[in-house]
């Protein structure tokens, strides 16, 4: 199923990608940053009594020595700073040429990888109106079939809401992290202070903007009978160059406003039509945005 | 102007479904398109508001009329739209290529026959395309050479591949061929064209021309001299004489004096001089001598428009005689009887020298009883008792009147009037068709086939009163025919053109005793009118008629060169068919219109079409705008 959305020699590319992220998360290991806070990194939590199996390394010896019987000496391990992915599973992103959500996953899927390589806890967590069930994945490149499995089955549909959908993120997930982005951002409602929200609460926000070619400049003129795809609402209007000039020029507009949030909250902003590889988008723009390196 | 597979009303149906098809579709196509957006945020209407009501109106009036242009004219291409009168469409043409043994003369460099070829090639190529052809070689016999058919590079390939025959043309017969075709297989009113040197065998000027003949072409040729008829036979008086009748003609309208020259076995053995009048014959008689085979070759030294009836050759057999061992003591009685036949080489013996072990093909006793009985076939005369291979002989006592039984070839044609036989013998065991003749009803001749055959005379042709009779040789010559019929029989070569040949035979001859044999030995039908027998030769080779002790070997192989030259009426078509005269043909139109709709639709699509839309979209300039800018910028340039 890997195979069906990026194929290994694509794979055997990324195993040389690091995901990068600038933002120390207190209490939290990982990363190729140094981290401001002190910590020995494993803390003593308790003790108990050793059952068959446990790992003899972790007895207390010197209890052992005066009580005559073994006890476990338990720690705290400090977890790895999560990498999250929100990916857009919209009715919007099923629209263009090529399709966007398509395009999607198979970002998600090589970025999944990229992080897999480097032994970090990933989570997929697919949205539209509302969260949708996630799948987390850690361990190491052999996780990624599930993964790529899991991208596969994925269909897009419903509409977008943003705020909606960041306030169950920050509920459901009050641990800080990086949290990948991966949207047309078409929202009727305005998407930027969800999004501000999010890069509020602590997490460090990557934004992936995908659009298709006919979502910046559409090629159709004369009379249309355009419809929404997440509303279904029907607009008829004349559209002609100039009409043509003024749709681009505001999608524009709304891109760079996008990016503007993104880069005033310490975050990372890519714009990628889908008419670009996903090989080269990730070794260039991405790259470009050190959002990965 | 016409449709070959559309009436008007079929095509006005046609046009009209299509052309609302394609209104349609237009007006489909300029109707306001739906599309699927991810988003209406972005979409600001143009200043100008929507008007519904133009997609019911034509908004590029000048793309719908190229369209519907393109279309009409398809439609018409697919029609067969035809310039002309539709009367003179799908017609079915028989084309008379004359192959007669006359298109062989020379035209120049080139033969009558490959200029004709020329003619009929032009003219296939004047027809419609729609026209069908069929290509018919004429010569005595019309064989077609192609059904009819509209592939004009089978009928030119047809043409191209015909050859000269060797016989003359029957030009009637062709005509009614072609007539036969036209009513059974044809379609429409053709033509029956002919095209040739006009030289047939036909007897009457007045070929009954039908309406629709045409003249393409006549191509006469030069003077020609040719050989008519050879014969060769062997010399009744010598036989190692060969005697050789030659026949030449003139077919041209000046007098001609020309050389013959034979040779056997590339050796000169005689030569003459023929003296030939315009249309007339001339025959010489020539003489060689030789007992060898070999090939005979007869050569009319003679430079004319055809070479192949100068020259006749023959391979002549080696001469075979018949040796006859003759016992007797008194021979000069049986020499006249023997020495007639120039193929018999008889040797007298003595009786006492008589040995069976003789190599004789015939051995004769006379009068004697030999030792031991000869090997093979034997004539015994008036054989003492107890000899007679007959069986019992009983002698003559008083004067028998003799009679024949000509049934049986030894007996055939004998006549005796009131001859009587006062000695000899009878040989009474003697009975049925061995009997060759009768004394007062007493077998006097008996011929007898084991165990080989044999002939046992009662009494000496020569001591009787049968030595007056004309009968008396002729009994020898019968009983030696019958003894070995393939060295008695008498031969005679004939060199003739193909074609329907006239054999004169014996009238009293029954069919059953005529074979008429190809080279292969496979028996030919033939014809018997009185004397007269007719067989036909369609190709070249030899034909054997054996008639009894006759046989006759024509080879055939000089071509019948047609006498007659046919000078056609004045008011027969000629030349090939006008392109417009008078509607008598159409062409077709239909190449041009295909290529002028596909144009309109070409036109079309690159200023109205969907290019414009792309090459716009991509912010190029459009491949129509580009044409008509240049257009502006050289109409500004002249």
């Amino acid at each position: 199923m890997a195979e069906a959305l990026i194929d290994r020699q694509f794979l055997e590319r990324l195993e040389r990608l690091t995901i990068h992220w600038q933002k120390s998360f207190p209490g939290l290991v990982g990363g190729h940053n140094a981290s401001r806070f002190s910590g020995s990194g494993q803390e003593f939590l308790d003790h108990r009594s050793f059952h068959p199996g446990d790992d003899l390394r972790a007895v207390n010896w010197r209890a052992y020595m005066r009580l005559e019987r073994l006890i476990l000496k338990m720690f705290q391990v400090e977890p790895r700073v999560p990498v999250r992915f929100l990916l857009d599973t919209s009715a919007s992103m099923a629209t263009g040429d090529p399709d966007k959500f398509d395009y999607a996953r198979k970002l998600a899927a090589a970025l999944c990888y990229v992080g897999l390589v480097r032994l970090e806890t990933i989570l997929v967590q697919p949205f539209a109106d509302t969260l949708h069930d996630p799948i987390a994945v850690g361990g190491g490149r052999h996780r990624f079939q599930p993964v790529a499995e899991y991208l596969s089955k994925l269909e897009a549909g419903g509409k977008t809401d943003f705020l909606k959908v960041s306030r169950q993120f920050l509920a459901e997930y009050p641990q800080r992290g990086l949290l990948i982005l991966i949207s047309d951002f078409l929202d009727d409602r305005d998407a930027e202070k969800p999004l501000q929200y999010l890069a509020d609460f602590g997490h460090e926000v990557f934004l992936i903007h995908l659009w298709s070619d006919q979502d910046r400049r559409p090629p159709w003129t004369g009379e249309l009978e355009v419809e929404d795809a997440e509303t279904g609402k029907i607009v008829k209007m004349n559209f002609d160059d100039e009409s043509r000039e003024a749709y681009t020029t505001a999608f524009d507009s709304y891109a760079a406003a996008v990016r503007q949030m993104a880069l005033r909250k310490g975050g990372k902003y890519v714009g990628v039509p889908t008419s670009t590889p996903v090989e080269e988008a990730i070794f260039g723009p991405m790259m470009l945005a050190r959002g990965i390196y | 102007m016409f449709f070959l597979n559309l009436s008007l009303a079929e095509f006005t149906a046609l046009f009209s479904v299509l052309g609302g098809v394609v209104v349609a579709l237009y007006l489909l196509d300029r109707s306001r398109k739906k599309i699927k957006v991810a988003t209406l945020r972005f979409w600001v209407p143009a200043d100008k508001p929507p008007e519904a009501k133009q997609r019911r109106k034509i908004q590029q009036p000048l793309s719908l009329l190229l369209q519907m242009l393109g279309l009409l004219l398809l439609l018409a291409a697919l029609g067969q739209l035809r310039w002309g009168s539709p009367e003179h469409s799908l017609r079915d043409h028989v084309l008379l290529l004359d192959t007669s043994a006359w298109m062989k003369a020379k035209d120049g460099r080139r033969t009558l026959l490959d200029s004709t070829k020329a003619d009929a090639i032009t003219y296939l190529r004047s027809l419609p395309s729609t026209d069908r052809v069929m290509v018919v070689s004429a010569d005595a016999l019309a064989t077609p050479a192609t059904v009819f058919e509209s592939n004009r590079n089978v009928l030119e390939e047809a043409v191209k591949s015909a050859k000269a025959g060797s016989s003359a043309l029957q030009l009637t017969q062709a005509i009614d061929f072609a007539k036969q075709m036209q009513r059974l297989h044809g379609r429409g009113e053709g033509e029956i064209v002919y095209t040739g040197a006009g030289r047939m065998a036909d007897k009457d000027d007045n070929l009954n021309l039908p309406k629709n003949f045409r003249l393409l072409s006549i191509r006469k040729g030069g003077e020609n001299v040719g050989l008519r008829k050879v014969s060769l036979r062997r010399s009744a008086v010598d036989g190692e004489i060969w005697e050789v009748f030659v026949t030449a003609h003139n077919f041209g309208i000046k007098p001609r004096v020309i050389l013959i020259a034979l040779a056997y076995g590339h050796a000169p053995v005689a030569s003459g001089r023929l003296e030939l009048a315009p249309g007339a014959d001339q025959s010489g008689r020539y003489e060689f001598r030789t007992k060898a085979a070999g090939e005979l070759e007869i050569r009319l030294i003679v430079d004319d428009a055809i070479a192949a009836d100068n020259r006749a050759i023959f391979e002549l057999p080696a001469q075979r005689l018949l040796d006859v061992a003759v016992y007797s003591d008194e021979p000069e009685l049986l020499r006249p009887f023997l020495g007639v036949h120039p193929w018999i080489t008889p040797k007298f013996f003595p009786t006492r020298a008589y040995s069976a072990d003789t190599k004789a093909a015939i051995v004769i006793l006379d009068r004697f009883k030999p030792a031991a009985a000869p090997k093979g076939q034997a004539i015994y005369i008036e054989p003492p008792s107890g000899s007679s291979p007959a069986g019992t002989a009983s002698p003559i006592t008083a004067a028998m009147r003799l009679s024949w039984h000509n049934e049986h070839p030894v007996g055939e044609g004998l006549r005796t009037g009131d001859v009587r036989l006062e000695r000899g013998e009878y040989f009474p065991g003697a009975v049925g068709s061995t009997v060759i003749a009768e004394a007062d009803g007493k077998p006097v001749i008996v011929a007898l086939t084991e165990p080989s055959r044999a002939v046992v005379l009662g009494f000496h042709p020569a001591k009787s009163q049968l030595r007056y009779e004309l009968a008396a040789p002729l009994l020898f010559a019968n009983i030696l025919n019958w003894l070995a019929p393939e060295v008695a029989r008498q031969r005679e070569w004939n060199g003739e053109s193909i074609g329907m040949v006239r054999v004169a035979v014996d009238s009293n001859l029954k069919p059953e005793n005529i074979q008429v044999l190809n080279e292969g030995g496979v028996a030919l039908p033939f014809t018997l009118v009185g004397n007269k027998l007719q067989f036909f030769a369609g190709a070249e080779g030899m034909v054997r008629v054996i008639t009894g002790g006759r046989e006759q070997v024509y080879s055939l192989t000089l071509p019948e060169v047609a006498e007659k030259q046919w000078e056609p009426p004045k008011t027969v078509r000629r030349g090939l068919p006008g392109r417009f005269s008078g509607g008598a043909s159409s062409f077709d139109l239909w190449q041009w219109l295909a290529m002028a709709g596909g144009l309109c639709l070409l036109f079309d699509w690159l200023w109205f079409g969907r290019i414009r839309l792309h090459a716009s979209t991509a912010g190029q300039q459009s491949i129509g705008s580009w044409f008509m800018g240049q257009v502006s910028s050289w109409r500004k340039a002249g």
